[in-house]
């Protein structure tokens, strides 16, 4: 097996060989150009002097050194999950000398991805109709908060407005939850980049479909992504319920079948889901078969959800004298979708991701040692690797201009 | 004539590709559908007895109906359906010899039911060799949990989203919009797509697994690094963020009428104040650099609240748009069907349901060139495309076709 010297990948990655320029002020495309760089593929990560802002973002493994003193920027978490297996180039775009080698550089690449807010886009030029001329084959990937065309395109955005125009946040929470007043839960985000990274693999997906089609035409293009549009499209079953008869409104308890719960149980929260009927069956089978299994009131899913006020204090009555433990392995037993809350704690240390050694390990300058998440695909022909951790600021300058425009050693 | 082919101009990416799709409710179809965009003929084998989605609400006007399901119609379009009953030796053959004309087959029932019907992946490369067979599991295909029944909340909650998720103080939430299917699906189309590149370099096939837990789990990097370096659970913040301050949805005029609110600058918020006629806000040394209204968030978002609470939710877009305040509606479902943008950007289109009427459905989430799927076709009905798959593709003779429609093989 042959391994391309320039970026360790070797011929079994699925996209060894393909060259990526990363330009991006977005988390966005920052992750799609990582996923492809997890394919094999040699990513370069364009920055200006000042760094990705994601190098402050932290969480930093080791204390700051000094009074005053930022951690160290090369050490930021979330810089280091949405860079690795990238080379990083530091160019200052304001420099006219330093803006030609950018360009030199895509004149060589397959792929560009960029992320911002649509008019930046356009005001740095990064569409592909500035680069078409001396590279035909060029693949653009822009990814903006609502698109580069239609009406609200240059509206300014961001997780947050990108969550709750896509329809996610007015669903979330999103089963039943029986727990608290529904009117006192207003609309929610998790605490995390979610439209970000979900819009992020769609962009590695668009930049894998071009590749394809690009070996029928020759041709490059440009793949324009928005992450209002990369939330809508994780939603179509909830989109399904306005489409065809009425959509949910945030009445929590509102769901036509039951139970589909999450409830307290002894030592936290379970969710519960056993609308099919052999599902209910042996729900009761794991409660022990109480009397009112066989109520008239509860024999089918919607009757359930019709007397679901009868039905709550008796699930509940189960629940809370049992762990969430035991109830997921009372029903899990029978084939019932069922389990608990989990903290994040449990889940890490849990066997199943251990056992499938899903977290990858780094250790710190300070000899601290801490776990990310790896990479969600497993493919048996080209496996993912973890190539290279992320690039310090400007790490690879020399050696890609080196690689890719055959400039002697430390010219730039 | 293959009912798939399509009339476009410029080649599509995966024209000229089949699969076989074998997936069930969400996270399976979703890949599938997306390939069928990206010009892959697709030919969903279904089965009755094990019908997920068709048979669950919401049905077109709430009237039951196995073609009249929205929840399997808006992830199953541009498909060709196949109806086999593969609890007969009859189907699973004729399975397999879809199977042996497709690129790529893509399945996510529960861990093993592929292999007990004879179309695990070591059987099916014995068929075609340089198959892509993509396996979607809740949990994965191995692991200690890899034989749990896993729904989007029980992966909610296994993967430490829903633990990041919730209001300050209180348990966590489950995310709405049952994101974790159609999240691995998405997984699921990068893969097949990586696989069907290296395919076309070296002829080489693959087994691809995607696991729903780890796909959610991707989506925390910061919970798990935190949780690795100090032993401490990442804290549930509502919809605060650490850097950005007013960060939040705020009620608008109307019932559940919502406007979601991010600044990040000290420029942006100078906006605000201006744009909420507030100029005042911006000389509050209490709000005057990020940090400050960071610790001040508590005063600062009851002072939006009050000036959003008297408006419409598109006036307070527009009035924050204008000045480049990072402002959105909190849409509801048929919000974000009704929203011009989506539609006029072709995300959000119609198509005529033989069944179920004229629906809004989506597509797919990029545009290439401005282009995004010319030829969007409405979900197939049960066995609509039984014809085509069984005698024009596959050849069966019209007598033994009859024979295995009257044994119940087919349909």
């Amino acid at each position: 097996m042959n391994s391309d010297a320039n970026t360790g990948a070797t011929q079994a990655s699925a996209l060894a060989g393909v060259r990526v320029v990363e330009y991006t002020e977005m988390a966005s495309a920052s992750f799609c150009a990582r996923l492809l760089g997890d394919a094999g593929a040699d990513v370069v990560k364009v920055e200006p002097p000042e760094g990705d802002r994601y190098r402050s973002h932290g969480p930093f493994p080791d204390p700051s050194t000094g009074s005053g003193q930022a951690p160290d920027p090369d050490w930021s978490g979330m810089f280091l999950y949405l860079n690795a297996n990238k080379r990083g180039v530091g160019l200052d775009r304001q420099d006219s000398r330093q803006n030609a080698t950018f360009s030199d550089l895509l004149a060589k690449a397959d792929i560009l991805v960029v992320g911002g807010q649509s008019d930046e886009i356009v005001r740095q030029g990064l569409r592909r109709e500035v680069f078409e001329k001396f590279n035909p084959g060029l693949i653009v990937c822009a990814i903006t908060p609502f698109g580069l065309s239609g009406p609200n395109s240059r509206y300014v955005g961001d997780d947050l407005t990108a969550v709750a125009s896509g329809g996610l946040s007015f669903a979330t929470p999103g089963v039943p939850d029986g727990v608290e007043d529904p009117a006192r839960e207003p609309p929610l985000t998790a605490n995390t980049p979610l439209a970000e990274l979900m819009t992020g693999v769609l962009g590695a997906a668009g930049c894998v479909a071009a590749l394809l089609a690009r070996q029928f035409s020759g041709q490059g293009c440009e793949i324009d992504l928005s992450l209002q549009e990369g939330v809508a499209a994780v939603m179509p079953y909830e989109l399904a319920h306005a489409a065809y008869h009425e959509p949910k409104k945030r009445e929590l308890l509102g769901f036509a079948l039951m139970p589909n719960v999450y409830m307290p149980c002894k030592d936290g929260y379970v969710v519960i889901m056993a609308v099919l009927e052999g599902h209910w069956r042996n729900l009761m089978e794991a409660a022990g078969n109480p009397d009112w299994a066989e109520l008239e009131v509860f024999a089918s899913a919607r009757e359930r959800a019709r007397n679901w006020d009868a039905l709550e204090p008796l699930l509940l009555e189960w629940t809370m004298s049992h762990t969430g433990e035991e109830i997921a392995r009372l029903a899990q037993e029978r084939g019932v979708p069922c389990f608990p809350a989990y903290a994040v704690g449990q889940m890490m240390e849990s066997p199943h991701v251990t056992g499938r050694g899903f977290l990858q390990e780094f250790t710190s300058p300070g000899g601290r040692s801490f776990k990310l998440p790896g990479h969600p695909i497993r493919m048996s022909a080209t496996p993912w690797r973890s190539f290279r951790a992320a690039p310090r600021l400007g790490q690879h300058t020399a050696e890609v201009l080196r690689d890719w425009l055959g400039w002697p050693e430390g010219e730039r | 004539m293959n009912p798939s082919t399509s009339s476009g101009q410029a080649p599509l990416p995966l024209q000229g590709i089949r699969v076989a799709d074998f997936g069930q409710v969400i996270a399976a179809p979703v890949t599938a559908q997306m390939l069928g965009w990206l010009g892959a003929e697709v030919i969903l084998v279904e089965t009755e007895s094990r019908f997920t989605t068709r048979v669950w609400p919401p049905f077109a006007d709430g009237e039951f109906g196995i073609n009249r399901s929205g929840g399997f119609n808006l992830v199953n379009s541009n498909k060709l359906s196949c109806s086999l009953d593969l609890r007969s030796s009859d189907a699973r053959e004729l399975a397999r010899e879809i199977i042996k004309v497709s690129d790529v087959l893509v399945e996510n029932y529960a861990t093993g039911v592929m292999e007990n019907l004879g179309l695990g992946y070591d059987e099916v490369k014995k068929l075609r060799p340089d198959i892509i067979y993509m396996s979607l599991g809740a949990f994965g295909r191995s692991g200690a949990f890899k034989n749990l029944t896993g729904f989007h909340s029980v992966i909610n909650l296994f993967s430490g989203l829903a633990a990041v998720t919730g209001y300050p103080g209180s348990h966590p939430r489950i995310m709405g919009g049952l994101i974790p299917d159609a999240f691995a699906g998405c997984y699921g189309v990068l893969a097949v797509l990586e696989s069907l590149y290296h395919r076309s370099r070296t002829g080489e096939g693959q087994f691809v697994e995607v696991s729903m837990t780890e796909a959610l789990t991707g989506m925390i990097p910061e919970a798990v690094m935190e949780y690795s370096l100090t032993g401490r659970e990442q804290e549930r913040t509502g919809n605060r963020d650490g850097r950005k301050a007013p960060h939040n949805v705020f009620r608008c005029l109307g019932d559940e009428k919502l406007v979601a609110i991010s600044v990040e600058t000290d420029a942006q918020f100078r906006a605000l104040a201006q744009a909420a006629g507030r100029p005042g806000w911006a000389d509050d040394a209490r709000f005057a650099t990020p940090a400050a209204r960071l610790e001040n968030q508590d005063a600062l978002e009851s002072l939006v609240q009050q000036w959003t609470a008297a408006q419409d939710v598109a006036e307070v877009v527009a009035t924050l748009q204008a000045v480049g305040v990072p402002a959105a509606p909190v849409s509801d479902t048929a919000e974000v069907l009704a929203d011009p943008h989506l539609t006029e950007r072709g995300f959000v289109a119609h198509v005529e349901h033989p069944v179920a009427g004229a629906r809004p459905v989506l597509s797919l989430p990029w545009t290439t060139d401005g282009r995004r799927v010319d030829d969007l076709r409405p979900a197939p009905t049960f066995g609509q495309h039984n014809q085509w798959v069984l005698k024009e593709l596959l050849q069966v003779p019209d007598r033994e076709y009859e024979r295995l429609v009257a044994s119940g093989a087919i349909g």
